[in-house]
């Protein structure tokens, strides 16, 4: 497997991914008889135990969806998003996380367009009769969630003031109620971009049409949930970052879509109605509250031949959810404060979407981590989600939680923290104050620069290098060999 | 057995949205509440349908329904 980067770059559906990851001892297929609830939960969770090494699992004999297929965790682990970024198994995440920063801002989009009647995903097509029970073999992802949720769509739509514009189209993953056979909710905020267009739509009183693609390329799951400028495209974002092309179509309703995805359901917003959704077991591990979301209506559902139906388990973690966004959580945040802080050496916001991150810094000057940690709360993401701030010096690896630890134990004084109160805050945070409004946390966990008077402790210095790792293989090949 | 009594909010009337079929024969039916807009397989676990024996946390009160917030109001 040497070609791993080109095999990457040359990927354009879910299909493709999964043979990779099936080669790769990356994919299984799950062809044991299991009850939609709660066996394909137990499944999924118990996969997801294994945030570094767990397998794909495509579920093909779901009792009362014969012939359906479901994947799920396809981007559940850090192997498997290893290989979509070309990289071997056993990639480390901070290796990961440099891999994915060093394409930020590199590459071109190459976006090409594929006329809708040779464009895979509208090989069947079902405009009347619609019942999309009838081609998703959904289930009760959290036991307590208040009905059959699309949990991993990458839902498409135009401006509906600018529907000309192609960079403000909006590619985002929403969770989606279904809510009868042809209708669903969406759930979003105002300050998503989804959330943008309902409004602009319902101000204006214009029509707000939008096209759902499941079973997508995999780089789009990816990077649509990446938070970038409202402007940019993320097709274009996720094609130069993935180094590779990127095929769009046109969906029935006229808005671009991937041409290579399982499964897409056109659908129009009904203005200005709201329709009780949730709950649903969300990213920080709690159930969201029940709310009036924005309901669709289904017009046409396009499909692929014996489609695939990719979602996701979300929840208490470690989820799918974690790997998923992770690391392009933590790459833009890291790219936004080089920008003024070049002394910034990694940023780990791989926890909860952000809810605590970690962020390595060269410290100028004493107290410089504390002002590194401010710029971070006003990047895009740091807006809303960074509650939690550890800074750490450069010595220590973010992504080493140990190493962590030592950093807070060591060079830590109770005054070296920050607490901002009554900031913003993500609503679904469940320690919020009041949903929407809570304080944030900055810990300086870094050594102390003059004029501070304790200086630097005369650190241990452990042996390091290509010497030691070679001792490490050679125990762990001795530990090995004392099995056989 | 099926009924249709929500689970949640235990307002009667629920419709039926898609039945699963195994070889010919119904091994499940998907019900939708019209009150509460809660939708379930009568073939999950009770403790997840079963108002006799599910959380009342996660109950909805169908008599005050104006309690639960619009979202995106502009």
């Amino acid at each position: 497997m040497n070609d791993l980067p080109n095999r990457a770059r040359s990927i354009s559906s879910l299909r493709d991914f999964l043979e990779l990851l099936e080669d790769s001892g990356q994919a299984i297929t799950w062809s044991d008889p299991v009850m939609p609830e709660p066996g394909v939960r137990n499944i999924a969770v118990a996969a997801s135990r294994d945030a570094n090494g767990a397998p794909a699992i495509v579920f093909d004999n779901i009792t009362g969806y014969p012939g359906k297929r479901l994947a799920v965790g396809v981007h559940g682990s850090w192997d498997n998003i290893a290989l979509l970024l070309g990289r071997p198994k056993g990639t480390t995440i901070r290796e990961l996380f440099f891999e994915i920063a060093g394409r930020w801002g590199d590459q071109e989009a190459q976006i090409s367009f594929v006329p809708e009647a040779q464009a895979p995903v509208h090989e069947c097509r079902i405009e009347q009769d619609i019942n999309l029970y009838d081609v998703l073999p959904v289930y009760r992802i959290n036991e307590y969630d208040g009905g059959f949720y699309i949990g991993k769509a990458s839902v498409a739509s135009r401006d509906p003031l600018d529907p000309d514009n192609f960079g403000k189209q909006n590619v985002g993953i929403y969770r989606l109620q279904i809510q009868g056979p042809d209708s669903f909710t969406l759930m979003t905020i105002p300050s998503h971009d989804m959330g943008r267009q309902i409004m602009a739509a319902e101000r204006e009183g214009v029509l707000l049409k939008i096209a759902v693609m499941l079973g997508n390329h995999p780089g789009l799951a990816v990077f649509a949930a990446t938070p970038i400028g409202y402007e940019e495209s993320e097709y274009s974002y996720a094609s130069a970052m993935m180094g590779a092309p990127i095929r769009l179509t046109k969906s029935g309703n006229g808005i671009d879509i991937l041409a290579d995805s399982e499964i897409v359901i056109e659908a129009e917003l009904q203005l200005g109605e709201r329709e009780l959704e949730g709950p649903f077991g969300e990213f920080p591990g709690s159930y969201s509250g029940v709310r009036k979301a924005p309901i669709f209506k289904v017009t046409a559902v396009s499909h692929r031949r014996d489609p695939i139906f990719e979602n996701i388990y979300i929840g208490r973690g470690w989820t799918e959810h974690d790997t998923l966004i992770g690391l392009h959580t933590s790459a833009p945040i890291y790219a936004q404060l080089r920008q003024s802080f070049p002394e910034v050496t990694a940023v780990n916001a791989l926890y909860q979407h952000g809810l605590t991150g970690i962020i390595s810094v060269k410290n100028r000057m004493a107290g410089f981590a504390k002002t590194v940690a401010l710029r971070a709360l006003s990047t895009p993401h740091g807006v809303m989600y960074l509650k939690n701030l550890i800074m750490v010096d450069a010595d220590v690896d973010p992504f080493d939680l140990n190493q962590v630890m030592w950093a807070l134990s060591t060079r830590t004084r109770a005054d070296d923290i920050i607490v901002l109160p009554n900031m913003p805050a993500v609503p679904i945070d469940p320690s919020a104050v009041v949903p929407g409004k809570g304080h944030r946390l900055i810990i300086d966990a870094t050594s102390y620069l003059p004029p501070d008077p304790v200086g630097e402790a005369h650190l241990v210095t452990p042996p390091t290098g290509d010497e030691i790792d070679a001792l490490s293989k050679r125990i762990r090949e001795m530990q090995l060999g004392a099995l056989s | 057995m099926t009924t249709t009594i929500c689970g949640r909010c235990k307002s009667s009337g629920a419709v039926t949205d898609h039945q699963g079929r195994q070889d010919g024969a119904v091994v499940w039916t998907i019900l939708r509440c019209p009150t509460c807009n809660f939708s379930w397989r009568d073939s999950e676990p009770a403790r997840a349908i079963d108002p006799a024996v599910r959380s009342a946390d996660f109950a909805v009160d169908a008599g005050d329904l104006q309690r639960y917030p619009k979202i995106l109001q502009q």
